[in-house]
């Protein structure tokens, strides 16, 4: 946890060591020659350390270890949000749930029957053996977990401009202060926040805000594995058939009133899938897929293989129909054309029997 | 909130819904020990699609029900109105007592 505390020393050594931020009193006990007088309070115990003349270094000069940010960066705040923000960026599942006062050794076992569950996930040689120790739930702080969303899907840190520094030894640089503390990424979100960027209504951020309200924890895997988000919701929000709770034989830990309690405060409220938003029923259908994203690769190789044989048979249905009455038509033309020729020289011959048998009738 | 006289909540909402705050915030309001002592709590999650309005029902224990309009009501308003009937339930406890 970052200290709590804050001294100038974060805002850079330069500046807050610099003549004109001090007041008369301390500058002048500051720049004399002689340290023996005490500083008049703590504040500036670590500047008279760092005088410029021990350092050396010039006006203007940022620590690589420590750039520029638009708010106190050594706040609680501050560091959540960067934690909030890499988290985003990294998991692409997250379950949100509502909680509702679970109380400390309720989590506790939540967490155990989790633990268990997972563990108990056979390890596909896809997923690698470190996906369900690096399932964990937790609690999140739901405002800044709100500008970290804003932050992560409205800033784009390439679009940054370098900006001029003094390096320790006074040589002119260029550096591109990006990061999610910076004023860059400040003015994003503000510009957000104050709707001057317009929210489109399709963007991860406007489906997921109305869920951050109230007390909420989420639940993040370090990659999307069906098989661990089947058994992460059999414990945590179990609905028979597709996912049971688990038996009593099985686990009796489940059945702990102390456990059992705590699964009924926690509600599940939707999720995050690879930057999409689902409500309960579509992780639930994510949590469903058979034999993870092999499974769904398959699904999609016979899809289309049965489709190119559907297509095939229908292309060449056509063809085959049109040879079919061609083919039909030729033979009834055929038989036409030979019929009357059959029959044409038997009503010749008849006809020229008939006035034979005439003339001989005559 | 006063939750000693409440016997039974019902709530129904649509999470991506923005009015469903006041039904999940008085969710939120109930002490951890509601439900072992003996409070029914039930919850019904919409779907996302669902254009269903949220609910909220309460049972107190001298039978009152009250059905709040959570859809339009803030949270103050919610608890507001369940604390109106608590309080007479409390005083004549009070008395009683």
């Amino acid at each position: 946890m970052p200290p709590r505390l804050r001294c100038p020393a974060a805002c850079g050594f330069s500046s807050a060591i610099s003549p004109s931020r001090i007041p008369l009193r301390s500058a002048v006990l500051l720049w004399s020659s002689a340290p023996k007088a005490p500083t008049p309070a703590g504040r500036y115990a670590s500047s008279q350390a760092a005088s410029p003349n021990l350092l050396g270094l010039p006006d203007g000069y940022v620590p690589p270890t420590k750039p520029p940010t638009a708010r106190p960066s050594d706040t609680r705040k501050a560091q959540l949000l960067r934690t909030y923000t890499s988290l985003l960026r990294s998991t692409p599942l997250i379950l949100l749930f509502q909680h509702n006062n679970l109380t400390a050794v309720e989590w506790a076992a939540v967490r155990r029957e989790l633990n268990v569950a997972l563990s108990k996930v056979p390890v596909s040689s896809g997923d690698g053996d470190d996906v369900a120790p690096n399932i964990h739930l937790g609690v999140i702080r739901t405002r800044i977990f709100d500008v970290a969303l804003k932050l992560v899907e409205f800033y784009d840190p390439s679009t940054v401009a370098p900006t001029e520094t003094t390096t320790a030894r006074g040589a002119k640089t260029t550096v591109v202060y990006n990061h999610d503390l910076s004023k860059s990424a400040f003015d994003a979100v503000k510009a957000v926040t104050s709707g001057e960027t317009p929210i489109p209504e399709s963007s991860a951020y406007a489906q997921l805000a109305p869920l951050l309200v109230g007390p909420v924890g989420i639940l993040t895997f370090p990659s999307v594995s069906p098989a661990h988000l089947a058994a992460a919701l059999s414990i945590l929000s179990p609905s028979p058939p597709a996912f049971p709770a688990p038996t009593r034989r099985k686990s009796p830990g489940y059945y702990d009133p102390i456990a059992q309690s705590g699964l009924q405060k926690l509600m599940l409220i939707g999720g995050r899938v690879e930057g999409k938003v689902f409500d309960v029923d579509g992780v639930k259908w994510v949590g469903g897929i058979e034999g993870g994203l092999e499974g769904l690769r398959a699904q999609l190789v016979a899809m289309l293989q049965s489709a190119g044989l559907g297509l095939t048979v229908a292309l060449e249905g056509a063809g085959k129909s049109l040879w079919l009455t061609m083919e039909s038509r030729r033979s009834v033309l055929e038989e036409a054309e030979k019929g009357p020729a059959e029959e044409a020289p038997a009503a010749e011959t008849s006809t020229a029997d008939a006035p034979a048998e005439g003339e001989k009738k005559e | 909130m006063i939750t000693r006289f409440i016997t039974e909540v019902t709530t129904r909402f649509n999470p991506f819904s923005v009015r469903a705050k006041s039904a999940r915030l008085f969710l939120a309001f109930l002490p951890a020990d509601a439900r072992s002592g003996g409070m029914k709590i039930t919850t019904k999650l919409l779907p996302r699609t669902s254009a269903e309005p949220s609910a909220l029902h309460v049972k107190f224990k001298d039978g009152k029900e009250m059905n709040l309009d959570v859809e339009n009501m803030g949270i103050k308003s919610v608890v507001e109105e369940v604390d109106r009937h608590s309080r007479i339930l409390q005083k004549q406890a009070d008395l009683d007592a």
